[in-house]
């Protein structure tokens, strides 16, 4: 500690030796932003869930409006009369969601469930067949008129509107001709069966057998939805049906399917509902394809598909039905059970209509949530401060390479052949063939934006991924994704299992691999903006190769950026950008697993950070503070304004143009910078990597490679040497 | 030759093949009594159809106008039995079949409700309202108090039924509306692309809203045809298929429902089929729900026919058009 | 003239309360008598309840209503809700002869006794109150053999409108029907269709029988304010004279008014007060015949009164008026 700290400390804080005074008002906004999570609610707002939000409500309210108007509402008695026809209704309000997601619309149900509803009868009561080959009929006979409308919509492209319009008046009239020829033997008839007698009025446990069976298929059907390859072939055909073409989705069949699925569990609600009545007449099922499509709306899904869920059906089924039942039980007149339904049909959807519309207007306002941050003032870079940051014209002259071949080198690196390796903003790795770096090649293609790059013991690339996570490039070009995800913290509502933003790592002698991840809220191309929040959004992870296990190690850093592994093995000093600091974590040694300041304080934003052939290190700074920023860090207040207000061009952002090259030692003593005073060749600097002799540089917004000569430098000292030594 | 062969002609080609069949095979077909029977059989839906298409042209689509035609027209004999003078109790229902057609067009204009849940909604708060509110019975009969407009519904000029030269009218109407007026032109324009026609300046809104209303226009005088043929408005008849017939013959004949395609011309084709092919059943002695049967199967066939003669591409398919 | 009619009723209702009343009025306090009918907004259902509420707001007992809106599952649903909460009394219209059977037996298993009105299921109840509707169908066909029979000089052509073809209404009446005609060559069913108690239905179906069969004598139709919509398509083919429309109902206004205007022929009326007041009794019975339902079952048949042209001036109709005043 006396020499990791006191140094930095000394080197960061000599300039401005009276701290600032720090006002009342300015501690309580430290204090209310340090206790109050504001970014809490944009994650919210931002989570899938929130779509269920307006429907739920809905439910919630429409069961307090019954419940206190309806004197033992809630009575189990009462409920279990309830939920036997939940469970009917809501196998059928399942299908139509079904359908409505893969971007379809069915509106033969009613007809569909009429059918199988004389179908069954005709089975039981005249036919005499036992329950379960009554079963069979019934799903096929609901099931063809399913697979007819899957047909017509799926493979011959038919309009599902109307198509299923002009089926809903077939199937009612092929009804109205068996009704008029079966009905009155139907209704003397009489079962046989004794699981049909059971069906009509089974409770298991209590529970009417009809709402198991609903509740199971809402489970089934949520787990197919959302997790297995059939459901996502109806999510994608709905969401762009078009776009699922082009991926080789067969969206015929799949558009069929959902048809015949629907018309199944039309079926089932069917033959349920016979079990449980045991008459048809001309008005069953009349009407039913209104109530399920509204039960489908009302609870959230969307016409024209593509936005739908199980857990939508359930709360639309149950909110129908208990205002359809409520109002029957008010014993209003005719009329007014069609007047309530119609009247929360209209609010529902005039209030989610308003919420599709504003949900993501509202999310960018509030999603950034800025948070309150106090620097002290920094050392002064002017050429003459005095200060070891003094402006220079070092890198004036420095040799291009590659240049416009290369599109952002956030990271450049060498190989023990001397080889050159950079990524690109196109998703490459580019080689630069040694010894003159004028021939290159693309080595390997990974897709998202590679940044950090480091070589392991048996030379193979690794890689951080912006967007992708950390992938391994084999020398023999093959790409391999080494993880991609790390432990979900307990109480974080955004899900940060997945890396977003993989920004730099460096290797252990053990080969457990370390690297940071900038930030777990934004993504690769709105990096930027986290520097508006000034929160730790960051943490630094730990892969560990040999169990093949990915644990996140340190949680709430400022951007943390380059990290290296220190000269002794026993640390890696890593830097947080917007904190604008460097820091130590111990692997090794009596203080291993803390984590100590090295340099607070620096007078830029710092970046990679490299060893050099001294025993010291490389640290870029990307950008210089400026004490406008400096002031608005310490007024979260006024950068939420200004982000809901100010067009996001406009924005108050820390300069990330001009930068330069500092060396450090371990005690965090800031030795010497290199600076390209006139910016004519390389302002900006995100990373720097000393090989034979020559320090290269890389910036995420180039278009070239900088070379520079380190006066004095060992020129066979190579990095790939320096961790895994001599080849063998 | 695909493009010579739209919805329209196959269906208008199957209308005529089908009156040539019945004409040469069936006795008492082709006589002009029977065919003004074919025409005053149809002349509700088509009146009704004229409505839906002015509001179909434009990209919506107008669920209520069955509850609409039902509520205001029972409105109107209701009051009249109670002792309201008839000319106020026609005035009553006409103002209130306007208003709710102005509220469905306020909804889906200003609230941005898409139409097809607007009028769904509207239809049934309408009926509800109706029947829990307004009226005193779900079935109001014609009584003498309300006997004057009797000939909406039975009268004859020159022999031809009162309802076939009000639907004459009316298609007149609509189809100067749409083909000769600036108003027409801005309703194709906003059923091609509301977005596009807002920019250019069309008052998209407020003309959403009266083409809402011009519907509700057409279902109070296909109410009063009704009612007045029936002797009685059933305000059930809101539950009954009728909304999906008058879709159909809108669609039939080549409406598109995606909007600013298609005319009044296509109605008259969509309605004469359903008139021909009814008419023909009847005298064929075919018993009511076996022609319902045979009707859709034909419907099912002329847009099966439409789509293998024009496929859609799934490249350029309108995502979300249903 | 039908005000007299209606007088008479009422007194039947005065002599009821008085026997009732001679009971202390506390007795009915806390009971509760639950309708459900097949549908609310009809002359006829809205005049058994008009009666039912009467006699509960006079005797201090909760009346409830509860309306399926002719949809049966609905109906279904309302009557397993109120077994739920034990109502004492329960009156059921049953929309077909099956769908609330298991439900009727639940409910009396449960205490509660049923009344059913008019349309019977296949599960007998406690009471029964309604017109014979095989006798119905046999003096309706009789009627049809008297106009278009044999001896007649008519074709001998008739349609038959049915109602739900499962109701009690229309499988008893076909019965009926059939009994008789089955004796009788001479007359020849052209259509027997059923319109669901719709008038739209109705309408068409004749629209279309009337074309089909130009020398149509007669039509039996099952329910007035149906039958609305078939005279009406009668009268719109110019063949109101030709065609006897004989019907059936609850004896409204509304059959005196089409009876008046030559719309229905006449109407086999089985006369709402007569049965309102059958049921009342039935509830003042059930209400004090203890906690278990009797094992005996109580059937009161609606005579039928012959409403037309001739006898409507003597008979009279009552409205729904008369009968929510005397209520209110």
């Amino acid at each position: 500690m006396p020499e990791g700290a006191g140094p930095g400390l000394r080197s960061g804080q000599a300039e401005p030796a009276s701290p600032a005074r720090v006002g009342l008002a300015e501690r309580l906004t430290e204090q209310r932003y340090r206790l109050f999570p504001d970014h809490v609610v944009g994650e919210i707002l931002a989570k899938g869930w929130v779509d269920n939000a307006t429907p739920f409500a809905f439910l919630l309210i429409v069961l307090a409006l019954f419940g206190s108007l309806i004197p033992d509402f809630f009575s189990g008695a009462s409920l279990v009369a309830s939920a036997r026809q939940l469970g009917e209704f809501g196998c059928v309000v399942i299908g139509q969601t079904i359908v409505l997601v893969g971007g379809g619309i069915d509106l033969s149900v009613g007809s569909s469930f009429a059918l199988g509803n004389i179908v069954a009868l005709m089975c039981i009561n005249l036919a005499g067949l036992p329950a379960w080959a009554a079963f069979g009929c019934t799903l096929a006979a609901s099931g063809a008129v399913g697979l007819l409308n899957g047909v017509l919509v799926g493979y011959l492209r038919l309009r599902a509107f109307l198509t299923t319009l002009v089926t809903l008046i077939i199937v009612r009239a092929v009804v109205d001709v068996l009704l008029l020829h079966e009905a009155v033997p139907i209704s003397m008839g009489n079962s046989n069966s004794a699981v049909w007698d059971w069906l009509g009025d089974a409770t298991v446990a209590g529970v009417p057998f009809s709402l198991i069976v609903w509740l199971v298929l809402i489970v089934g059907g949520h787990i197919i939805l959302s997790r297995t390859r059939p459901g996502w072939h109806v999510m994608a055909v709905g969401g762009s049906r078009r776009s699922a073409h082009n991926a080789g989705i067969s969206v015929r069949r799949t558009v069929c399917a959902t048809y015949v699925i629907a018309g199944l569990l039309t079926g089932l609600s069917a033959f349920l509902f016979a079990a449980r009545l045991g008459s048809t007449g001309s008005e069953t099922g009349s009407g039913l394809e209104l109530s399920v499509l509204t039960a489908a709306i009302l609870g959230g899904n969307s016409l024209g598909g593509g936005r739908g869920s199980m857990a939508k059906a359930l709360m639309g089924s149950i909110t129908v039905l208990a205002i359809t039942n409520g109002v029957v039980r008010l014993g209003l007149h005719a009329g007014a059970g069609p007047l309530v339904l119609g009247l929360f049909l209209l609010l529902a959807i005039v209030v989610d209509v308003r919420w599709l519309k504003n949900r993501h207007k509202i999310l960018s306002k509030v999603y950034i949530s800025p948070a309150y941050q106090r620097l002290a003032p920094p050392a002064s870079a002017a050429a003459d401060a005095g200060t070891p940051y003094a402006m220079n014209d070092k890198l004036a002259d420095v040799e291009v390479l590659g240049l416009d071949r290369v599109d952002g080198p956030e990271d450049v690196i060498f190989d023990r052949n001397d080889h050159m390796y950079t990524g690109s903003r196109h998703g490459d790795i580019h080689r630069f063939l040694a010894p003159d770096y004028t021939r290159h090649e693309v080595f390997a293609h990974i897709g998202g934006f590679p940044l950090g790059m480091a070589f392991d013991r048996d030379d193979n690339l690794l890689v951080c991924v912006g967007g992708m996570g950390l992938y391994r490039v084999r020398p023999d070009r093959v790409v391999e994704k080494v993880t991609d995800e790390t432990n979900r913290s307990r109480l974080s509502i955004n899900d940060d299992t997945r890396l977003r933003l993989a920004d730099d790592l460096d290797i252990a002698p053990d080969g457990k691999i370390y690297f940071s991840e900038a930030t777990t809220r934004y993504e690769m191309n709105t990096w930027p903006v986290d520097a508006l929040e000034a929160r730790g959004n960051g943490r630094l992870i730990c892969y560990d190769p040999a169990r093949g296990s990915t644990r996140t190690i340190l949680r709430g850093l400022r951007f943390p950026n380059g990290i290296c592994l220190a000269h002794d093995g026993q640390s890696f000093l890593f830097a947080q950008t917007w904190a604008c600091s460097i820091s130590r974590y111990w692997i090794a040694g009596p203080k291993a697993g803390t984590t100590e300041l090295v340099i607070a304080n620096l007078p830029g934003h710092p970046d990679n950070i490299n060893r050099a052939s001294d025993g010291t290190y490389w640290l870029a700074l990307v950008g210089m503070r400026s004490p406008v920023v400096d002031l608005s860090l310490r007024m979260p207040g006024f950068r939420r304004r200004m982000a809901r207000r100010v067009a996001a061009d406009e924005w108050l952002y820390p300069n990330i143009n001009i930068g330069c090259v500092v060396k450090i030692d371990d005690g965090g003593q800031v030795l010497d910078a290199l600076w390209d005073r006139h910016g004519r060749n390389h302002p900006m600097i995100t990373s720097m990597r000393e090989h034979r002799g020559y320090l290269y540089l890389g910036g995420i917004l180039n278009n070239r490679v900088g070379r520079y000569r380190i006066p004095g430098a060992d020129p066979d000292w190579t990095g790939i040497g320096s961790y895994w030594g001599a080849r063998a | 030759m695909s493009r010579n062969l739209n919805q329209e002609r196959i269906v208008l080609a199957i209308t005529i093949l089908l009156f040539a069949f019945f004409a040469l095979t069936l006795p008492g077909f082709l006589t002009v009594q029977n065919v003004l029977t074919l025409l005053r059989s149809v002349s509700v839906l088509g009146i009704l159809g004229v409505g839906m298409a002015i509001v179909v042209v434009g990209r919506g689509i107008d669920l209520a106008i069955v509850a609409i035609m039902a509520v205001s027209v029972a409105l109107t004999l209701d009051q009249s039995a109670h002792g309201v003078p008839l000319g106020l109790a026609t005035l009553m229902g006409f103002g209130f079949a306007v208003g709710c057609g102005v509220v469905s067009g306020l909804l889906i204009a200003y609230a941005e409700v898409p139409a097809i849940f607007a009028t769904l909604a509207m239809a049934a708060i309408i009926a509800g309202f109706g029947q829990s509110r307004l009226l005193s019975l779900s079935e109001i009969y014609v009584t003498p108090a309300s006997e004057p407009l009797g000939w909406i519904g039975t009268g004859r000029v020159l022999g031809v039924p009162s309802p076939v030269l009000i639907l004459a009218a009316v298609a007149l109407a609509g189809f100067v509306l749409l083909r000769a007026t600036k108003l027409g032109r801005f309703i194709y324009a906003i059923g091609d692309n509301p977005r596009a026609a807002h920019v250019t300046g069309v008052p998209v809104r407020p003309i959403i809203v009266l083409q809402f209303a011009l519907s509700a226009i057409t279902a109070f005088l296909a109410g009063l045809i009704t009612a007045t043929s029936v002797s009685s408005m059933n305000t059930r008849i809101v539950d009954s298929t009728l909304i999906y017939d008058i879709i159909l013959v809108v669609v039939i004949g080549g409406i598109g429902l995606s909007g600013g395609k298609g005319g009044i011309r296509n109605v008259i084709v969509g309605t004469l089929l359903i008139g021909v092919l009814q008419n023909g059943m009847t005298i064929l002695d075919t018993p009511y729900d076996e022609q319902s049967i045979i009707k859709s199967v034909i419907l099912l066939f002329a847009i099966v026919a439409d789509s293998i003669v024009n496929p859609r591409d799934e490249q350029t398919a309108q995502q979300g058009d249903i | 003239m039908r005000l007299r009619h209606f007088l008479t009723a009422l007194a039947a209702f005065g002599l009821t309360l008085a026997a009732a009343s001679a009971q202390t009025a506390d007795q009915y306090k806390g009971k509760t008598v639950a309708f459900v009918p097949v549908a609310l907004g009809y002359d006829l259902e809205d005049g058994w309840s008009a009666i039912l509420k009467h006699q509960a707001d006079k005797l201090g007992y909760t009346y409830e209503v509860r309306n399926p809106n002719l949809n049966s599952d609905v109906g279904a649903q309302a009557i397993s809700q109120l077994i739920t909460e034990k109502p004492t009394v329960l009156v059921i219209q049953n929309p077909d002869v099956q769908v609330y059977s298991r439900l009727i037996k639940k409910a009396e298993k449960a205490g509660i006794h049923v009344i059913q009105i008019n349309m019977k299921s296949v599960a007998p109840s406690d009471y029964f109150v309604g017109a014979d509707y095989v006798q119905l169908g046999q003096q309706a066909a009789d009627m049809m053999v008297q106009k278009c029979g044999a001896g007649s000089g008519k074709s001998g052509k008739i349609a038959i409108v049915q109602g739900v073809l499962t109701a009690a209404a229309s499988v008893l009446q076909m019965q009926g029907i059939d009994a008789v005609l089955s004796k009788h060559p001479d007359i020849k069913v052209v259509s027997n269709q059923a319109a669901d108690w719709d008038s739209s239905k109705a309408r068409a179906i004749m629209q279309t029988v009337v074309q089909q069969n130009p020398d149509l004598c007669g039509v039996v139709g099952f329910w007035d304010s149906m039958d609305v919509g078939t005279g009406s398509a009668i009268r719109e083919a110019g063949k109101a004279a030709q065609v006897f429309l004989v019907t059936s109902g609850g004896g409204s206004d509304t059959a005196c008014t089409n009876i008046d205007n030559g719309t229905f022929g006449a109407e086999l009326s089985y006369d709402v007060p007569r049965q309102g007041s059958d049921m009342n009794k039935d509830i003042l019975a059930a209400m004090t015949a203890g906690p278990a339902p009797d094992a005996d079952k109580v059937t009161q048949i609606t005579p039928l009164k012959v409403l037309s042209k001739e006898t409507i001036g003597t008979t009279g109709c009552w409205t729904l008026k008369q009968l929510q005043a005397a209520a209110g």
